[in-house]
Parts: C-alpha cells; structure tokens; sequence
C-alpha cells in the first residue's frame, strides 16, 4: 500500500521517450544493418524497390524544371543548326543504307556457311528502346535511370547500347524504371576480342586524367596491342551477344617493372546520349539453354 | 526563450511548417543532386540541424531516419547511408540545443561546422569501407557551404515565427 503510493516514474509532464543516446545507438545501428545488407546480403532490395517506386511521382516532378528548360532551349535553337543536323542525319542514313545492303547479303552468305558447317545459327536478340530519364546522383559510381521497368519485361542484366556502342549492363529493376551500370563503373566487366588480332580479354572501368575509361585486365606486356584497336563484344558471357562494338585502344603503358601492361580504350558509346536500347541477355533467349531445365 | 541581446520574441511554430520545409528542402536536394556537382551543399542535411536545434521535440530521429532513407533510394547509395549521417546530425542537434542559441550567429556557425564535417565524413567512410574510390576533391567544400547557410536557414525558417502577429483591442501586446 505505502509502495504504490510512492510513484517512483516521473510525472507526464516531463516523460520524454527514451534517452538521445539510446535513440542514436538504435538508429546507427539499423542503418548499420541497411548498409552491410544492401552491399553483401542483398535483402534490402524489396525495400529498395517499394521506396523508389514511391517517390518516383516526386522525382518526376523534380525533374520537369531540368525538362523545361531543355525544351526552351531546343525550342530556340537557329533554323540553321536544325538544317544542319537534318543533312548531317540524311548522310548518315545513305552511308549506312549502302552498308546496311551488303549487310543482308553478307548475312544470307554467313547463314549459308555457318549451315554448311553446321554451327549454331547466330540469334536475332529482342530488343526494346527506352529513354534516359536521369544520371544518377551517386558520385561515387556511374549509372543511369532508363523508364523501362519489370512491367515493361526488363531483365535485370539486360545489355544497352546505343548508335555508338555497348552502354553498360541492367543492374537493378524497379517496377518502372531501371538502373544501368555503365561500362565505365569500376565494379562493371565486360569480356571483349580485340578485333584485329581475335585475342580475347576483360575489361573494367577506370578513370584515367578525369576522364571515364575503361581498362583492359591482364594483358601481358608483351602482347600484340596497338593504339585505335577496336574492341568487341566476345559473346562468351551469355549475356552480351557476340560482335557489339565496345571501345577503342586509347592508351597504353608499358613498363619494365611490371610484367602487365597498363590499357586503357576510351568507349564508342555516346554514355550521354538520349535513348539506349535494351537487349535480351543472350543466355535467357539462347534455344538450347531454354530447353533444358 | 531569453536571449543575451534584443531578439524579437518569436510566435509558437507550425508543424505545418516544419513538414513544409523539410519538404522543400528535400525536393531541393534531389534536383541539386541531379547535377552531380560534388561541392553542392546538402539543403536537407542543414534544415535538419536547423529543427533539431528549434525544436528538437518536433523533429526526432526517427523522422531524420525516414528522410535519410528517402536520400538514399533516390541517390541510388547504399541504403542507410545518409540515414546514419542525418541520424548523428540530429543527435549533436539535441545535445547542443540549449547552448547554442546563447551566441550570436557567427559563433554559432563556428561551432555547428564540425558537425557538418561529421556528417559529410559519415557518408565518405562507409562508402570508402565498402570498397568505393574517393569520388574528388570539391566535395570537402560541401560542409562549409552547408555551414555558411546556416544564416540563410536562420533567415527564412523562423521568417513565420517572426511576423508581428495582429494587436487589437483585448489583445495590446
């Protein structure tokens, strides 16, 4: 009776939750938790998903000034510049209307051969455009957000490119966007031929002079490489199909004490440009993988 | 609240206001972080501090925990990057409310700037631990942007609060 007289919690009045301290140690170390989860265990991602799909109204409402103004400015753009562009874009499509005609008839001859020989017929890749909605705003990596999703049948490492070249690869997938890793970013890889001598080799991303490039790896200093070698896609991933134009030799060093030589190419892909198209990851429409289970 | 010098007595805030602002200056860190410009100060980051150090009761950590994730989904960083960082921000927030408002605004300026590069620094290390490379040099200017705002937010987030409200006949003062 005399102990529950005695109210030994503080009245209402000064009733303030839990202490800071406690609140700081519980948030850090959830956050804690979100880091290490999203970097190695990869469960955050629905969370991930559900969050950006929510602000995307908001994004979008943040990017119409950018839009805007871009509009303005296209809008005010000389009469003169628009004629160029037009004949620039009219030379474009003769020249490679001449290539894209031996291009059928190089191709009816290449399936002709590859039946006589009896290889696996090359595959028409399904392919769809999308638009580039923004770069990232992540300093430390480079992707960019495309307005295609997992409602638009995205598979996540999907190859893009564009009129230039290979862009990079889908590394993530939102309901209704996507997220694209360019071949730039130092975590991205892609394995190419080197064109002129058919040697195959990987490559990463790198930033050479301030400049986004990418790097040839192991390659041994004593290798036949030349500056302005165009580099290929090899096919042999399943996942980038075979022949797409990847990058260009730019640099190389080679030095007595290392036994690699150091490569850099700098990409054929515009990385800035408007529209990208996305591929089907080879290994998903390759008949003979589909069969078996 | 007593001051040390001739300070307006401010009206009680708007929650309203509050949500309102903290919307704002979210909306201002996503279109600034569109541009990838590494020096652009972080506006959500200073309004934070800025409540947490006005009203500390308003804005706590879990809605300063909320705000970080919104950041980090939109960014496209690790989740819980900057939810750590503005987490931390709102600590030192609150265990300095209560000195802070005793000093004219230079001094406060001198002494919130550590807290800035805290938090900038937050970011930085778990990004620099999780294997990244540092993305460049301007982005050490970003605290002391943030820093030098802290005038600018004292300016227009207690601009409401300072309005001469309304005197009539039963109400003189």
């Amino acid at each position: 009776m005399a102990l529950e007289s005695l109210d030994r919690s503080p009245p209402p009045f000064f009733r303030v939750g839990f202490a800071p301290l406690t609140k700081l140690i519980f948030f850090s170390a959830l956050s804690l938790l979100l880091v290490f989860g999203d970097k190695q265990l990869q469960f955050t991602k629905p969370l991930r998903a559900g969050l950006s799909t929510l602000i995307l109204p908001i994004q979008w409402l943040v990017l119409q000034p950018g839009e805007a103004l871009s509009a303005m400015g296209s809008y005010f753009q000389n009469l003169d510049q628009a004629q160029k562009n037009l004949k620039a874009a009219e030379l474009k499509v003769l020249q490679q209307s001449v290539r894209s005609q031996q291009v059928e008839q190089l191709q009816i001859e290449n399936q002709n051969l590859r039946q006589l020989m009896g290889l696996q017929a090359n595959m028409a890749v399904a392919s769809q455009t999308a638009e580039v909605l923004f770069d990232v705003p992540d300093p430390y990596n480079q992707r960019i957000v495309l307005d295609r999703g997992l409602l638009k049948d995205v598979a996540l490492g999907s190859p893009v490119i564009d009129a230039g070249g290979v862009v990079g690869q889908v590394t993530r997938v939102y309901p209704l966007t996507c997220e694209v890793t360019l071949l730039t970013d130092r975590d991205q890889s892609i394995p190419v031929l080197n064109s002129r001598t058919g040697a195959r080799n990987i490559t990463s991303g790198d930033v050479l002079a301030g400049q986004p490039m990418i790097e040839l790896k192991f390659v041994p200093a004593s290798a036949d490489v030349k500056e302005g070698d165009l580099l290929t896609t090899s096919g042999i991933d399943g996942v980038y199909p075979a022949g797409l134009q990847v990058a260009r030799i730019s640099h190389i060093e080679r030095r007595v004490d290392i036994s690699f030589a150091r490569i850099h190419a700098s990409p054929l892909a515009e990385l800035k440009g408007r529209h990208v198209l996305i591929l089907q990851p080879t290994a998903a429409s390759a008949p003979n993988k589909a069969k078996t289970p | 609240m007593i001051m040390s010098r001739r300070e307006a007595l401010l009206l009680p805030v708007s929650p309203w206001f509050i949500a309102l602002s903290l919307l704002v200056s979210l909306l201002f860190s996503m279109l600034l972080g569109l541009s990838q410009a590494l020096w652009l100060p972080d506006i959500l980051a200073v309004s934070i501090f800025f409540w947490g150090i006005h009203q500390p009761r308003r804005v706590g950590m879990a809605t300063t925990f909320i705000l970080g994730l919104w950041m980090d989904v939109q960014q496209s960083s690790l989740l819980g990057q900057h939810a750590l960082s503005y987490v931390v921000l709102n600590y030192f927030a609150f265990s300095m409310h209560r000195r802070l408002l005793w000093f004219p605004i230079k001094e406060q300026m001198l002494q919130i700037a550590p807290f800035f590069i805290l938090s900038g620094a937050i970011g930085l290390l778990i990004r620099l631990s999780t294997g990244d490379d540092f993305p460049g040099w301007p982005m050490l200017l970003s605290p002391f942007i943030e820093t030098l705002l802290w005038p600018v937010a004292n300016f227009i987030l207690l601009a409401p609060q300072r309005r001469a409200h309304d005197p009539d006949a039963n109400r003189p003062i």
